[in-house]
């Protein structure tokens, strides 16, 4: 009787047995991986992307995805940036100025996003394409606004919210963890979530249900776009300045991190918990791997080979 | 057998599934230059026959003779060997090729490796001009109409040059005009000698095409008649039976309260100028052959389809730009006919979709645990008897009957004041079928409206307290079902009357 709970137990947690075995693995072979300062900086590295994959998630349950979001990041720096000199050059506080340009920053990323959903509901053209198109649109946006130069104005404090620490935990990673409490509410316990799922499953039936499908599929695209401006303030907080050059293939990352933890590309199945596993799972490789000095090149492939390992051991499992 | 004229014959041929009987004791011939027709209704037996023909079902009893010699049809290509094509319902073409490409699909003429494309269109249209058609083997296969791709699927099975020519309901998706110049070249087709096996459930087209008629009903054989000496009526009668009438309940009174109206709802090319007025507690019937508009009138109600004009009145207030979530805030359910693929995620537990219509009344404010959902799953479960292990098990894994009251409880779940079932019965069993009609009851009962669509006459006449009468798009007729049986409704909807 155990030994069968057991069993589905360790089915249903794979990924989180997967992940504690290699924690344990680099708790041995890595020196310095199991030390509260190397953790918390793991936690660091990954929270900006996950934040996004959060979203991410989201999308992918939906049936849609978003190709734009590393773009989308750089693009919300640079213009945070961009933003952030011209308010104070009409002569307003640099502080206030900080304030609105990040403001304008998200609800951009929102209305960009709102726009690809609108484009698939309304016209039919898979977010495939549109976000694919927006990729390159914001790349180049970001260099127009810059000049192919990074913009530094920022005062000192708004480090903080890129590299400041809080009662001693990196504050992206305080942001990573209320998204993620927020995400998985979302999709756990809310109305909206379970239409998400639903709309991913099979879009006729949902809307036969009585579920306005355009809408949820506008809003997810709307809030990945708008995290991947979240994500991207808090980038240039951490280098002090808005780069168009950041963030060049977070999309990727962003999607195997997803996928590792388990949400189908088809659409209607996924959780939010499993591509936090993704997310750690990504981060604490590549820690490890450079922690035992493996060069850089071996981590692309080990990465690589292990993303499609992952994939696969989750379909077996299905 | 041996003596007979016929191309293809059968002897006591029977198939059985699991725990049914889909044909028994099925004793038929086909003979070279005769339209034949197979008909019956809704799971008579036919498609298994036919299947079972073609190489694709394989027979449990009886035998099978081509040109009198008994053979062994284990598949498709067996078939093919003998002589024997059939043209599915469902077109097999695929768009981007050419004609003369999807004529010839797997048999292209090669010329080292390479297709010759001269031999290629040259062949195809041999096929058409013996056809007496005229058709482009060179258009693009997905720029024909309908109508053509009928004609090239049949191109298709001729360019084998078969000798027994099945047809499964080849008018279902034509217009009249169409469906003559259809009937002309299957009459061309049963001159040069090949038996035509012709599928259909339309009536009306059978004095039209077809020389003999074989009526299935419950998988067993009624009787092969010639077509110049039997009437309408006395096919009907052999379709459907004795039928025992079932009553249904005397304490259902619908009260006089209009709880929604339907004024001069059109839609260009699906129905036109429907008008009717549904009352409280009452069971509404809409009868109707395949392509009457039935199903895209219900549609349509639900502000799944847009409507051309025309409104629906729901509490006395027209409704302006219907969408489903906006007729389900004002009280409208709807089970459509195809739960497949447009009630239910098949992947999702039995739970999710069984909460995927209603959540909105379950959650509150928004907020929405699986505890919440179980209660109200569960209930449902009781009330609706469905056979479930756990309500975690995807829906995928019930049976049809059972999928259905997933569809049915999500519905009612949301506490409507009026419910649209499209063709609720199809593919479900007979009890669950009784199962079902007592919901209609029940609601009625509490005062809630039920319109029902279905092929079904019998069960119209069972259910219904009013039935509306659908024939190509337009409501032609209404009768209070103790007026009339089944076969007499048959009549009416296929205009006979």
């Amino acid at each position: 009787m155990w030994i069968a709970k057991a069993v589905t137990w360790g089915k249903s947690s794979i990924m989180e047995l997967i992940l504690f075995a290699l924690c344990a693995i680099l708790a041995f072979e890595a020196d310095g991986f199991f030390s509260v300062d190397n953790l918390l900086n793991v936690l660091r590295n990954v929270s900006m992307q996950g934040i996004i994959a959060f979203g991410m998630t989201m999308v992918i349950i939906s049936g849609e995805i978003d190709l734009s979001v590393g773009s989308a990041v750089a693009f919300a720096g640079c213009l945070t940036a961009y933003l952030t000199e011209s308010l104070a050059a009409t002569g307003l506080g640099l502080g206030a100025s900080v304030a609105l340009a990040m403001l304008g920053s998200l609800l951009t990323g929102f209305a960009v996003g709102a726009l690809s959903g609108f484009i698939r509901v309304r016209f039919g053209v898979p977010t495939f394409i549109t976000t694919l198109a927006w990729m390159t649109v914001l790349t180049g946006s970001a260099q127009l606004l810059t000049g192919g130069f990074p913009l530094m104005p920022f005062p000192e404090w708004y480090n903080f919210l890129g590299g400041g620490y809080l009662l001693g935990i990196p504050f992206p990673a305080i942001v990573f963890a209320l998204v993620f409490l927020l995400t998985h509410f979302l999709m756990g316990y809310t109305t909206w979530g379970r239409s998400i799922y639903a709309v991913g499953g099979n879009a006729e039936a949902a809307r036969l249900s009585g579920i306005d499908v355009a809408r949820v599929k506008v809003v997810v695209m709307a809030v990945v776009a708008c995290l991947a401006a979240l994500a991207g303030i808090m980038q240039s907080a951490e280098i002090m300045s808005g780069a168009a050059t950041t963030a060049k293939g977070w999309e990727l990352d962003v999607i195997a991190a997803v996928i590792i933890g388990g949400t189908s590309l088809m659409g209607g199945e996924g959780k939010i918990r499993g591509t936090l596993i993704g997310v750690v799972f990504l981060g604490i490789l590549v820690n490890g791997m450079t922690l035992m000095n493996i060069s850089e090149y071996w981590q692309h492939v080990v990465r690589g080979v292990l993303i499609l390992s992952a994939v696969l051991v989750n379909r077996a499992n299905q | 057998m041996s003596e007979t004229p016929f191309k293809l014959a059968t002897k006591d041929l029977g198939k059985d599934y699991p725990g049914t009987v889909a044909l028994d004791g099925v004793s038929v011939g086909f003979a070279p230059g005769e339209v034949h027709a197979l008909i019956g209704k809704n799971g008579a037996g036919k498609s298994t026959l036919v299947k079972m023909l073609a190489g694709s079902v394989v027979p449990s009893r009886g035998q099978i003779f081509c040109d009198g010699i008994e053979v062994a049809l284990s598949s498709p290509q067996d078939a093919f060997a003998q002589g024997i094509a059939i043209v599915y319902q469902e077109l097999s073409l695929v768009p981007g090729l050419t004609v003369a490409e999807n004529i010839l699909l797997g048999r292209t003429p090669k010329k080292r490796g390479i297709i010759d494309w001269q031999a290629t269109y040259a062949q195809a249209a041999a096929v058409l001009e013996r056809m007496r058609v005229d058709i482009d083997v060179r258009a693009r296969t997905g720029d024909l109409g309908v109508a053509k791709q009928q004609v090239v699927e049949i191109a298709k099975a001729m360019s084998l040059d078969p000798k027994v020519l099945m047809l499964d309901e080849p008018t279902s998706a034509l217009a009249r005009h169409e469906t003559e110049n259809l009937f002309r070249l299957v009459r061309g087709l049963a001159a040069e000698g090949v038996a035509i096996v012709y599928i259909s459930h339309r009536l009306h087209e059978l004095r039209q095409i077809a020389d003999r008629v074989t009526v299935l009903r419950d998988g067993r054989h009624i009787d092969t008649v010639v077509m110049v000496e039997t009437g309408v009526e006395q096919i009907v009668q052999m379709m459907f039976g004795e039928v025992v009438q079932r009553e249904r309940p005397g304490d259902l009174l619908p009260g006089g309260t209009t709880v929604m109206e339907v004024q001069g709802l059109t839609c260009e090319g699906k129905f036109a100028e429907v008008d009717f007025s549904l009352y409280e507690g009452e069971v509404l019937g809409i009868a109707g052959m395949l392509g009457s508009g039935r199903t895209e009138l219900l549609k349509a109600l639900f502000g799944a389809e847009p409507a051309d004009s025309g409104k629906v009145v729901l509490q006395g207030r027209s409704v302006d730009r219907p969408t489903p979530a906006r007729m389900k805030a004002l009280g409208l359910a709807f089970t459509p006919e195809n739960r497949k693929e447009e009630a239910l995620v098949q992947a999702h537990s039995i739970r999710a979709n069984m909460c995927m219509a209603s959540m909105g009344q379950i959650a509150s404010g928004g907020y929405i645990t699986r505890k919440m959902e179980q209660a109200v799953v569960d209930e449902q479960v009781a009330k609706l008897q469905i056979k479930v292990a756990s309500t975690e098990d995807a829906v995928s894994s019930l049976s049809g009957g059972n999928q259905q009251k997933v569809v049915v409880g999500n519905w009612l779940s949301t506490r409507p004041r009026v419910m649209l079932f499209d063709e609720p019965t199809r593919g479900i069993d007979v009890q669950a079928k009784q199962q079902l009609f007592q919901v209609m009851w029940d609601l009625s009962r509490e005062g809630i409206a039920t319109v029902f669509v279905s092929t079904e006459l019998e069960e119209l006449v069972e259910v219904c307290h009013r039935i509306l009468i659908m024939r190509e798009g337009r409501i032609v007729d209404e009768v209070r079902p103790e007026t009339l049986t089944a076969d007499e409704l048959a009549l009416r909807c296929m205009g006979e009357n």
